[in-house]
């Protein structure tokens, strides 16, 4: 896990330094910081298994099994893009292993696990359906009605709860009067705080409990992963100096984070991930544009 | 062979035929299982189909119209029903945002077959909440079908279309003063099913009007009656799918007539007024013989007061009157015109509240 957790990194590393570049014209959301996380929910699922998730995408998209060279030329607004270029950083998707589309506004998806959900129980379809989202997801009013909804209909749909305690620049003290975990126990539906999302094998195993419980019971699973976005909201940088957080926060996390404790000895994977970053990066660079007929294909 | 159908029947109809032959269709909304089943277009068939593909749904309009979604991309055909078409205004994130931009911007990859029913509420003070008529909202938005069906036989065509041709999202919209009324339907007539598209429903000579919904009613009236007290001869198209208006049947139409009357049920402001304006003026300009005139609800919310909401809609004179100052070019036309204020008077065969 740790491997496809560096992959990651090495991948959104190297968006950072291609970024001044102007090639990528495309707001990124990089998950940096956050990868242990995908990775140990992604180690579950196989790629008949539906996970929804945010515009935060990168690392669910590479974990799921997502097309690496498919991802850069997306990045890149080319027409071998895994969405022909139409999406972009923020819409990224791969139905072929499971990867639905990615939405741009705050908790428009999670509705869609569970009627992926509502659909896999009526047409006796046995995978999983996994909604991923963040803390801020958790206060628009679509979050609790999926959440009641799915309670109601004894849907077993996972959601996870990505808690990197900030929504844009505002802390989750400063917008929350809840705390998620007992608010979704309101609802009946069993929740659980992961406070190591650094640590993939603890929120592999985390998840696989609640996928286990999910299919024991046919009901709704929350998890909620304490994790610590390292960069700016959007952007390649950080932006500590901005003053709303301070670099000991981020620090904590870093202290514990196995890439960077392990970087010894995943240096020879380093290498290897390195080589297929540039032949994916050499991919994107070397596809066509979309041609004017793309412009106005697939609106129906 | 002819059929006699109310509107509501059809809606019925078209709703049985797609559990019946669509075994992925579940039918969700507030009220679709009740003993009212949706002014009756979808009663007794939760009973006949079972709960779980007829059901109610908690009051969350934007997370069901996302379950829908979700269902449409897992293999169901979902069809989700707005008793009040305003209800959708909860959930247009997952339309606009989500459902209509889906296919597109994952460059084809999915599909979010689904069909939306929106109930236009009017008359007996709905007031400004339950009496809106939302196709231009919608069919602004690339990536939606908007079919406004004013006859039975439009239902069925329009539905049948949606639920069993089209691989989008569909927002229907009804009139709720048709639910009650009588069509003929030819039940051998070939198939029409489509849901884009508009469609000619009088031949005439000297005025063109461009009416949906309810006001293709409305106009076939107000042709009827100048037919009888004048010479003016309308020529009448639905304008059928306020989202895809065929182009080139309207502009047909003005360049032969030369003048033009746009009859909506909504604002003109930025509706489909305007928009049947932009086509004429960019297209045919030099078609028109008079200043086009459009008839739609008064630029204010809805009032509940009776005398009030006569005013804020058209009226049967109000249609006539303007048919005949285009026609003539003049204000003072001398054509008599029926002494009938509310439309709702005539419409409404059915006592509040619903």
């Amino acid at each position: 896990m740790l491997y496809q957790a560096l992959r990651i990194r090495l991948v959104e590393e190297r968006i950072i330094e291609l970024y001044p570049t102007d090639k990528i014209q495309s707001p990124v959301h990089l998950s940096i910081g956050q990868e242990t996380v995908a990775v140990g929910v992604c180690r579950s699922l196989t790629p008949r298994d539906l996970l929804f998730c945010s515009y935060r995408s990168h690392a669910f998209y590479l974990a799921k099994g997502g097309d690496l060279g498919e991802m850069f030329a997306e990045l890149y607004g080319k027409v071998t893009g895994c969405c022909r270029g139409k999406g972009g950083s923020m819409h990224l998707a791969a139905p072929d292993v499971g990867l639905m589309g990615a939405s741009a506004v705050v908790a428009s998806v999670i509705p869609h696990a569970v009627g992926a959900a509502l659909a896999a129980k009526r047409l006796g379809k046995d995978h999983l359906n996994v909604a991923v989202f963040g803390d801020g997801a958790t206060e628009e009013g679509v979050y609790h009605e999926s959440l009641n909804f799915a309670a109601l209909h004894a849907l077993p749909v996972i959601f996870v709860c990505e808690n990197n305690g900030l929504a844009v620049h505002a802390r989750q003290s400063a917008r929350q009067a809840y705390r998620i975990t007992s608010l979704a126990k309101t609802y009946g539906i069993a929740a659980v705080t992961i406070s190591d999302g650094h640590d993939p094998v603890k929120v592999h195993r985390a998840f696989s409990a609640a996928v286990r419980r999910a299919r024991r019971s046919g009901r709704p699973q929350l998890l909620e992963i304490m994790t610590c976005r390292y960069r700016e909201h959007v952007g390649p940088g950080e932006d500590i100096a901005a003053g709303y957080r301070t670099a000991a926060e981020i620090d904590r996390w870093k202290a514990r984070d196995p890439l960077i404790l392990e970087a010894k000895r995943l240096a020879p994977d380093r290498a290897r991930i390195l080589a297929e970053i540039d032949a994916a990066v050499e991919f994107a660079e070397r596809s066509p544009w979309p041609d004017k007929t793309e412009l106005l294909a697939d609106v129906l | 062979m002819t059929a006699i159908l109310t509107y509501r029947d059809a809606l019925l109809r078209t709703m049985r035929d797609a559990l019946d032959q669509r075994p992925d269709t579940i039918i969700f909304g507030q009220g679709v299982d009740d003993h009212k089943g949706t002014f009756g277009s979808t009663l007794g068939l939760a009973r006949e189909f079972g709960a779980g593909r007829v059901m109610d749904v908690p009051l969350a309009e934007e997370a069901t119209t996302g379950i829908a979604i979700g269902a449409a991309l897992n293999g169901m055909y979902p069809i989700h029903v707005h008793i009040r078409a305003d209800f959708a205004l909860l959930a247009m994130n997952q339309l606009v945002n989500l459902a209509a931009k889906y296919k597109y911007t994952f460059g084809g990859r999915f599909e979010v077959p689904m069909l939306v029913r929106l109930v236009v509420g009017r008359s007996w003070g709905q007031g400004a909440q339950h009496s809106q008529s939302l196709q231009s909202l919608f069919a602004h938005v690339p990536g939606l079908v908007v079919v406004a069906p004013a006859t039975a036989g439009a239902v069925l065509d329009a539905y049948a279309w949606a639920i069993h041709r089209h691989r989008g999202p569909v927002i229907g919209i009804e009139h709720r003063l048709l639910y009650d009324l009588k069509f003929e339907v030819d039940e051998e007539r070939p198939s029409q099913e489509t849901g884009l598209g508009s469609r000619k429903v009088r031949e005439g000579r000297d005025v063109t009007i461009v009416a949906t919904s309810i006001m293709v009613l409305e106009a076939q009236r107000a042709a009827a009656h100048l037919a009888q007290v004048s010479d003016i001869d309308c020529e009448i198209i639905d304008l059928y799918s306020p989202s895809h208006p065929d182009h080139a049947l309207i502009l047909d139409s003005v360049k032969k007539t030369g003048r033009l009357v746009v009859a909506d049920t909504s604002w003109q402001a930025y509706g489909v007024a305007a928009e049947i304006c932009r086509v004429v003026c960019e297209a045919a300009p030099s078609a028109l013989l008079a200043p086009v005139v459009t008839l739609g609800m008064q630029p204010a919310p809805c009032p509940t007061a009776k005398v009030l909401e006569d005013l804020f809609y058209p009226s049967l004179r109000d249609l006539v009157d303007a048919l005949a100052r285009v026609a003539s070019g003049r204000a003072d036309h001398g054509v008599p015109v029926p002494d009938e204020h509310s439309m709702a008077d005539v419409y409404k065969r059915f006592k509040g509240p619903f």
